[in-house]
């Protein structure tokens, strides 16, 4: 293992490492370009180099792109990919309040922290996490997906009814198309594009970015700008000795990232939201999420970077990606006539750990990477909204096009935003929708298998045994009832006062 | 006078031009491919076709000289990848994986937009008889004890496959074992199917051979369809009565023009000659083929006749 880490660090593996990094931020930042599709885009031009630098390049480009989600996620309210969505709920606010640069450092650093667990978590843990992680099944990714739903209790705002409503409403959307496991057409009205169903990307630029645009626009004659900004001296280290100060919150956030990105087909998007869930959960004060408290930002970016280097660990352990992302990097390797798996620990085990070596090396580059961008980052805050609101529409439209390539898929996030800023006017929070978007595919096609399966043992003994399932009952109820609990507790002293 | 002469005859001279231009466009799409060609692979990443899209690409972008983009259509057990496909262009300029008979099997499903006989099929490259497996750990370490559990609890064993069209091809051979069990549509594709197997949620997973081949730290397989040993999984019985076999290959959506069909049979056939290629897939336990026009027509059309 520290032959590997000597690979990693030679000069040609940091340099395209960093080129990797570089081409992630580019690729976060941008609305619509999702990790997947940035290491996919990269493949051909890895062909050229050997494949430790290859892969190291791939693995860059998409821890980064982990990190930089969350800069449109904070700045504007669009995260740049669904794992920042949770990025947004505290780091916009942050903004707004003047706190950018505080908000986009936290980010960053918190990033570098999570890719470092993530990438320790697979160079150490990788068998026995994998041995924990094959024990969910379709019933355990069905109770993981209804927990994570129960965020909905802390998003919610004033109304925990509107907060489930919007819930409904994303999961709704998400069945459109034709069924996950039996060939079914569902709410397509006949309109042969909606077949495919609705794209994640193009739905959640919808629902946070065209909703921004117009209250911009709406609200031009009174504000100039989105906030207030001004470089603070002193903010990058305060910033960090504030993320540092909770290391049980880092500890938490980064377990349930590196736990939720070995899951196959869960990855980082459900590690952020279930870490902010948790996040929320054991706060003294929750009334602060959700206003600009940095620890909802640390939350969200700690898991869905942790996320990113535990998505391999299925991948060299099993054979099969733990992400999108896991699997264009998987492809790269097959095409060089390797086969990710167990074999490759045998054959090519200094590939296997040279890799686990330079994601965690990224974390580390990611985080100087990020640090001299801030400044320049931050600079959006100070574009008038006259300017910005176009830009941010323009950015918009073309990364809900260039998703699927497909015209239908702008047309449906412009009516899908328009929806939203309409509901948002009614007091409807944005957050379930895209949460119900985002959990949908996960619920769904689990509900359904573990039907079938029930057919042979019994639906008690597949939904309601097993410790897993157990707790993850437990855990949402506990979520409820506490919800329940703090609002009844709240309408009282609102009575008596 | 004489001016508004010039301006007529300058307005004939553009017209000409605009149109000779018109019909030098029109000949320049016989230089087809000009721009990317983008690929649908209709599973999950990491499934068989995500596998033998990835293998080609390289192949294909040098044979056709420009880039060629993979994208993921999932679900349906293949029909929204397909149902992509069938309204895209009919340019040449996308192309889908296409894994028969779930392309036949999934066209059943309500309305999902296309027939098999629609699509113009470019070739196929490779094939693989179905297997049956189980857990490395499963108490059914062969057929016969596999088929004396289901006896003597039928419907109690779950078995996994993709899709509706699993259903199917399970139902086939467990007929065959005349025996009863439960089936559980994974969705996605086998990159779905192998954790549920690693982690025992299901009893057992129906799928083609060569999965239990690279997956064979995961799975042994119990049984393979067809009349021979497969020569990767040695020992492994075989039923000949069992005739599933998954034929993969390349098409393009209906009405692509004969050229453009013809150009992307000629660079497949390139990428599928290519040693590599044709290493990697014995190894990995496929059966290589290359194949003209005429003998993929042939051959769909017969899969077609044979699923009605």
């Amino acid at each position: 293992m520290i032959e590997a880490l000597f690979i990693a660090l030679s000069p040609s593996y940091l340099m395209y490492m960093t080129i990797g990094i570089l081409l992630g931020l580019i690729v976060g930042t941008l609305p619509g370009l999702t990790a997947t599709m940035g290491t996919a885009l990269l493949v051909p031009f890895t062909f050229a180099l050997p494949t430790g630098e290859g892969i190291a390049m791939l693995g860059g480009l998409y821890v980064c792109a982990m990190f930089s989600d969350a800069i449109p996620a904070c700045l504007v309210n669009t995260p740049g990919t669904p794992a920042a969505m949770a990025t947004g709920f505290d780091g916009h606010p942050m903004v707004k309040q003047g706190r950018g640069q505080e908000a986009i450092v936290a980010a960053c650093f918190s990033s570098a922290l999570g890719t470092m667990f993530g990438a320790a978590c697979y160079l150490l843990l990788a068998w026995p996490m994998i041995s924990i992680a094959l024990k969910f099944g379709p019933p355990e990714f069905f109770w993981l997906g209804i927990f994570a739903l129960t965020i909905i209790g802390s998003l919610a705002g004033d109304s925990i009814l509107k907060g489930l409503a919007g819930g409904a409403i994303g999961l709704l959307i998400s069945c459109i198309g034709i069924s996950h496991a039996t060939e079914l057409n569902r709410f397509t009205m006949n309109i042969p594009e909606l077949r495919g169903g609705v794209s994640l990307v193009a739905a959640l630029i919808g629902v946070f970015a065209v909703p921004q645009v117009l209250s911009m626009v709406l609200g031009l004659r009174k504000q100039e700008y989105i906030a207030e900004y001004r470089a603070e001296k002193g903010v990058i280290l305060k910033t960090m000795i504030k993320v540092l100060s909770k290391p049980i919150h880092f500890l938490r956030s980064a377990s349930i990232g590196s736990f939720i990105g070995i899951l196959p087909g869960a990855g980082s998007p459900i590690a952020a939201i279930v870490s902010y869930n948790e996040a929320v959960r054991w706060s003294k004060d929750k009334s602060k999420f959700g206003k600009g408290n940095i620890h909802g930002v640390t939350a969200s970016e700690i898991a869905n970077n942790s996320a990113a280097p535990a998505a391999m660990i299925p991948l060299v352990t099993l054979g099969v990606p733990g992400s999108s992302p896991a699997a264009v990097i998987a492809g790269a390797l097959m095409l060089r006539g390797l086969n990710p798996g167990p074999e490759l620990f045998a054959t090519d085990g200094v590939l296997v750990y040279s890799f686990g070596w330079s994601m965690f090396i990224a974390g580390i580059v990611v985080f100087f990477v990020g640090l001299l961008a801030t400044p320049l980052l931050v600079k959006v805050i100070k574009i008038p909204l006259r300017l910005l609101a176009p830009l941010i529409m323009f950015l918009a439209i073309i990364g809900a096009y260039a998703i699927r390539n497909n015209i239908f898929d702008v047309y449906l996030m412009l009516a899908i935003g328009i929806f939203v800023f309409l509901a948002r006017r009614l007091g409807f929070h944005p957050g379930p929708i895209g949460l119900g978007f985002i959990l949908g595919p996960i619920i769904e096609p689990s509900l359904v298998q573990a039907l079938y399966i029930s057919d042979a043992v019994g639906v008690q003994k597949i939904f309601f045994s097993g410790t897993i399932n157990i707790t993850l009952i437990s855990l949402s109820v506990l979520s409820i009832t506490a919800v329940a609990l703090s609002r009844f507790k709240a309408r009282r002293a609102a009575k008596l006062a | 006078m004489k001016i508004k002469l010039e301006t007529i005859f300058k307005g004939a001279l553009t017209t000409f031009v605009g149109m000779s231009m018109a019909f030098t466009a029109n000949i320049a799409f016989a230089d087809y491919p000009e721009k990317d060609i983008t690929f649908i692979v209709p599973y999950s990443p990491g499934g068989g076709s995500d596998q033998m899209a990835r293998r080609l690409q390289p192949g294909l972008e040098k044979a056709l000289g420009v880039n060629v983009r993979i994208v993921y259509k999932t679900g349906g057990g293949g029909a929204v990848g397909f149902s992509e496909l069938h309204r895209s262009k009919p340019d040449g300029y996308t192309i889908s994986n296409v894994v028969v008979p779930n392309v036949i099997l999934s066209s059943k499903g309500d309305g999902v937009g296309y027939k098999p006989g629609d699509f113009e099929y470019i070739g196929m490259t490779e094939s693989a008889v179905g297997a049956l497996m189980v857990p490395k750990d499963s108490p059914y370490q062969s057929l016969d004890a596999f088929v004396a559990a289901a006896k003597e609890k039928p419907g109690m064993l779950t078995v996994a496959g993709v899709g509706g069209t699993g259903a199917d091809r399970w139902g086939a051979l467990a007929d065959i074992l005349g025996i009863e069990t439960t089936y559980v549509p994974v969705s996605g594709g086998v990159g779905k199917m192998m954790p549920m197997l690693a982690g025992s949620h299901v009893d057992a997973g129906m799928t083609a051979s060569n999965h239990a081949t690279k997956h064979s730290s995961i799975v042994d397989a119990l049984v393979v369809a067809g009349t021979q040993e497969v020569g990767t999984l040695k020992g492994v019985p075989f039923e000949p009565e069992w005739s599933y076999v998954t034929t993969w290959g390349i098409m393009a959506p209906p009405g692509t023009p004969a050229d453009i069909v013809a150009t992307l049979n000629a660079a497949l056939n390139e990428a599928a000659s290519d040693p590599s290629v044709a290493d990697t897939l014995g190894k990995a336990g496929y059966n290589t083929i290359i194949q003209t026009i005429d003998e993929v027509n042939a051959l769909m059309d017969a899969q077609i006749k044979a699923y009605e």
